[in-house]
């Protein structure tokens, strides 16, 4: 009874004071939990795009594994040795002795050879400085000097622990190693290298089954460590040793193969280290290679001491000097202008071999080499008939030297992706990676790679998903959109205007009306059924082109670029038809009345006043249509598009396909690297569809400034 | 003084305003419906030839109706029907064989709000006299009739520039200059001060004082000292009982502000109601 009185006797019978505040919070509070709700939906709205764009940038970009059919340094390497071995004033011969001879007798000879030929005749010829480096005991050990190459011996964890005799062998090795190596012509390593490599034998062959102590020791590999290792051994067996010494000389990658593939040698000779793909196959293999270096080589350049001038020169000028030079003066200014001799070793020679990689391989990526060589390469590689067939598709000698790279390259070298991985893995899992390429494919070299490129852009479609392009795909593109903007934006914006300014609103009108409303949520496969019996089918001498007798012999049906359009402009004509009424029915009235009042024509005030001022409308209209056309793929595989394509589109009348038949195709195909081209693809759609929006708002913000 | 006698004060004296002299312009039992409602009944109206005619009355009261009736305005509106005559120079513009276009291009129309169209300055000139097919110099006629609207001092550096870019009172100015743009006989004005201010007003009134020279102006006004200070004539509308508006008294300003001869236009003009 007292409140009620107290509540009359508040005047109004709405709350005052603290009731007042109190009832003024309560209804902010469930504004509040709306504008959260609100906030959470733009929030969901915007991860939801994030994680679909990150998910397309992350399958786009990634490493990859990329195997080589032949190494391009192998292609240089050849090329080199093939130029420097071609000239007409260079000797080779596979004897080191005769070269020797041959230089010392002429002032103007240079010549290469191994270090200890070089020391036999030493009184008859001069070693020279490369770049500025003597090769000495000191500079060659830490291979300071250009053309110096360190000397291994290879075993194995597992070896030393089968057979100690092996480790006791390896042990004298090291101990005898330096007070024999002078004699092979070797340089020696320094103890600390030495004592190193004792620790890593000590560590190794900690105890373990003896189980093959009365085999064999064998030993394989490389021919130039083969005569230090020779008189070690015999110096060993000198020493005491009773067992049986196999020793071979097969080369450093035959020697690799022995020790870790075929398990037949316990010893292999190294003239360069292990790779990492051979030693990944040594593990693969259960073998854990054991590295020993035992000396150094280095490659003498040399000269008659007759020769007065020489004394240094760079490797820039070694390069000259055995390709492009044809007198000392071309190689330094100041020289003799007297012809070069060259006396070198053959190419069987490994000598030769090393030399070549060291000067010219290392400075020259198959990237730089000339058009000419790269032709060389390239009908040295390939068969006569496929030469045939290129050279029939353009001359080499009028290809440029990107083409002829071009060439080598998919002709030759074929460099093929054999593992990839997106680019989220690629950044925070490499170790896992680089060790998962190593055990499945040693060959491979990881790449960080981005299969979006101009490459992409401009490449037709392949079986081949590093190939692959979208080229046809962006054109049939353009083109279908070329025909649904001449399509359906004239019938759109007329039928809007006719609704708009010239029908009678009435029974008709709104059934009209309703009609087009629901076609423009009428699913996109049926406009493709629909697309498929009219434009395809029935109306096909005109799709096709035969009736104007421009069909494409190739197509012989309906299932053109102008069928494609005209479905897809059926699809978007709604859209538009919805979006210019719209825009029309926004414009003031008082324009239609001002225009009238003056005396204008309904077509006069259409076009005058009210086209202008709902164009920024109609657009945005058109945009979205067209927008969605770009990205409809349901009706573009009904009415046919091709699913492989190489042929660039060249008119309303061709067959076609368009990127996101390209993409639906790809994403069904079952190797994993054109899920990462579709990751491209999908990338080129979204940048096209946004270049069109843009274009739009831009145009939009233009007309409505005016 | 009564608010009347200061209203009548204002009044200029116009000894040859007389209601029906040689009328440019007549209706005769003009009727408007918009559907089934009866906005307008039975109108019958003479206006002079360079004169300015006042339509007044409160809201709803028909006068614009009827003024939009002048040049087949209400031809705009889908659900308007109109019966009886509009007769100009002789025809009935409700004629089946009279095109709308010419009766709109002779009898022009300022509407309420300032509505140029968004162009320039001088397109929304010429836009008018280029469509009625006008094979003149364009340039003296923008600049002819942006002087009759006396704007032409206020815009002749930036013709070029958007309409848009002009205060209201200019815009409403260069809606009348484009009106005279089309040399018409009479000019309709529809409440054409009612979104300005009281200066932009008095400059839109001497204007229409300087134009009745040539035009005849019939304007609809919710200012009662208005109607007094311009208008030769004035045309009282009132509402009944079922909303129709109906022409309630007609005379010359002066007699009609002075000695009213019906209840309701005293009424009306002094105050108790509308």
């Amino acid at each position: 009874m007292t409140t009620q009185t107290k509540a009359e006797a508040k005047t109004s019978g709405m709350p005052e004071g603290e009731e007042l505040r109190r009832q003024i919070q309560q209804r902010k509070n469930r504004g509040q939990i709306w504008f959260s709700l609100f906030q959470l939906s733009l929030i969901i709205a915007i991860i939801a795009l994030i994680i679909l764009l990150s998910n397309i940038i992350n399958q786009t970009f990634g490493l990859s594994a990329v195997e080589n059919k032949i190494d391009p340094e192998s292609l240089v390497q050849a090329a080199f040795e093939k130029t420097i071995v071609g000239r007409t004033d260079t000797t080779t011969s596979e004897d080191d002795a005769t070269l020797s001879q041959s230089i010392a007798a002429n002032p103007n000879a240079i010549g290469f050879l191994g270090y200890a030929y070089y020391r036999e005749k030493a009184d008859a010829l001069r070693v020279l400085a490369v770049e500025n480096v003597e090769p000495t005991e000191e500079t060659v050990t830490d291979n300071s000097y250009p053309l110096s190459r360190p000397l291994f011996v290879y075993t194995s964890q597992e070896t030393l622990k089968e057979k100690p005799q092996a480790a006791e062998f390896l042990n004298y090795y090291l101990d005898t190693v330096d007070s024999v190596i002078g004699e092979v012509g070797y340089f020696p390593v320094d103890q600390a290298t030495l004592d190193a490599a004792r620790a890593t034998l000590a560590a190794a062959t900690a105890a373990g089954d003896s189980e093959g102590e009365d085999n064999p020791i064998a030993i394989s590999g490389s021919s130039t460590v083969y005569p230090l290792t020779a008189a070690i051994v015999e110096s060993f067996q000198a020493a005491g040793y009773p067992g049986a010494i196999t020793l071979e000389s097969v080369g450093t990658k035959a020697g690799y193969a022995a020790l870790c593939a075929d398990r037949t040698a316990d010893i292999a000779n190294a003239s360069r280290r292990m790779t990492r793909q051979e030693a990944a196959a040594c593990s693969k293999n259960r073998r854990t290679p054991v590295e020993i270096q035992v000396g150094a080589d280095a490659l003498a350049l040399v000269v008659s001491q007759e020769n007065d001038w020489a004394q240094d020169l760079t490797l820039n000028e070694i390069q000259k000097l055995f390709t492009v030079a044809q007198n000392w003066s071309d190689v330094r200014e100041g020289w003799p202008d007297e012809p070069i001799e060259r006396f070198i070793p053959s190419l069987e020679s490994g000598t030769l071999d090393f030399f070549v990689e060291k000067v010219y391989v290392d400075s020259y990526p198959l990237e730089e080499m000339p058009a000419a060589s790269l032709k060389a390469m390239l009908l040295a590689n390939i068969s006569t008939g496929r030469a045939r067939a290129l050279e029939a598709q353009q001359p080499f000698d009028e290809r440029n030297q990107a083409q002829m790279l071009e060439l080598v390259r998919t002709e030759v070298v074929q460099p093929r992706v054999v593992a990839s991985w997106n680019a989220l893995p690629s950044l925070f899992n490499r170790s896992e990676i680089e060790a998962r390429t190593l055990d499945d494919n040693p060959e491979a070299e990881l790449h960080w790679k981005s299969w979006l490129s101009w490459e992409f852009l401009t490449s037709t479609q392949s079986s081949v998903p590093e190939y692959a392009g979208i080229r046809t795909a962006f054109l049939g593109t353009l083109w279908v959109m070329a025909i649904v903007i001449l399509f359906s934006v004239p019938v759109g914006v007329g039928a809007a205007i006719y609704l708009e300014e010239y029908s009678k609103h009435g029974r008709i009108n709104d059934i009209l009306q309703t009609n087009i409303d629901n076609l423009a949520g009428v699913p996109s496969i049926i406009y493709g059924i629909l697309g498929l019996t009219i434009f395809v089918r029935v109306l096909e001498p005109i799709t096709s082109g035969k009736a104007f007798g421009l069909a494409d012999p190739t197509t012989a049906n309906g299932r053109t670029i102008l069928a494609a359009g005209l479905t897809l402009g059926l699809l978007v004509l709604p859209i538009i038809i919805i979006n210019a009424q719209e825009a029309i029915r926004a414009v003031p009235q008082a324009y239609r009345e001002a225009g009238y009042g003056m005396g204008g024509t309904r077509w006069q005030v259409i076009r005058s006043h009210v086209l202008p001022s709902a164009l920024p409308g109609i657009l945005t209209g058109t945009i979205l249509g067209i927008s969605r056309a770009i990205g409809e793929t349901a009706p573009v595989v009904v009415i046919g598009a091709s699913t492989f394509i190489t042929v660039d589109p060249n008119g309303p009348f061709s067959k076609f396909t368009v990127l996101p038949m390209q993409i639906f195709q790809w994403t069904t195909r079952p190797q994993p690297e054109f899920r990462h081209i579709a990751a491209a693809a999908s990338i080129v759609l979204l940048i096209l569809m946004f270049t069109l929006n843009g274009t739009a708002i831009y145009m939009r913000n233009r007309y409505s400034r005016k | 003084m009564t608010r009347q006698e200061q209203l009548i004060d204002t009044i200029p004296e116009n000894p040859q305003a007389k209601s029906g002299d040689q009328a440019v312009i007549t209706a005769e039992n003009l009727n408007v419906y918009y559907g089934n409602f009866h906005a307008v009944r039975d109108v019958n109206l003479h206006i002079a030839p360079r004169k300015i005619t006042a339509f007044i009355g409160p809201s709803g009261c028909g006068k614009s109706t009827v003024l939009r009736c002048f040049n087949r305005m209400n031809d705009l509106i889908p659900i308007a029907r109109v019966k009886g005559e509009v007769r100009f120079e002789g025809r009935n513009i409700y004629d089946p064989n009279v095109d709308p276009v010419e009766v709109r291009r002779r009898i022009g129309m300022v509407f309420q709000k300032p509505n140029p169209f968004p162009k320039s300055i001088y397109d929304n000139i010429a836009w008018g006299a280029r469509i009625n097919g006008y094979r003149g110099n364009m340039d003296e006629l923008v600049e002819e009739s942006l002087r009759g609207a006396a704007l032409w001092k206020e815009v002749k550096d930036k013709l070029k520039q958007n309409a848009y870019g002009l205060s209201g009172g200019q815009q409403q100015r260069l809606c009348i200059a484009r009106a005279i743009a089309t040399k018409p006989e009479i000019i309709l004005m529809d409440e054409p001060c009612s979104a300005l201010d009281p200066i932009a007003t008095l400059a839109i009134e001497d204007l229409m004082k300087e134009m009745v020279e040539k035009y005849a102006i019939i304007i609809v006004t919710h200012n009662m000292q208005q109607a007094a200070r311009v208008s030769d004539f004035t045309a009282f509308y009132n509402v009944d009982e079922g909303r129709t508006g109906e022409l309630a008294e007609f005379g010359p300003t002066k007699q009609l502000f002075t000695k009213p001869r019906q209840k309701a236009t005293e009424d009306y003009i002094t105050g108790r109601f509308g």
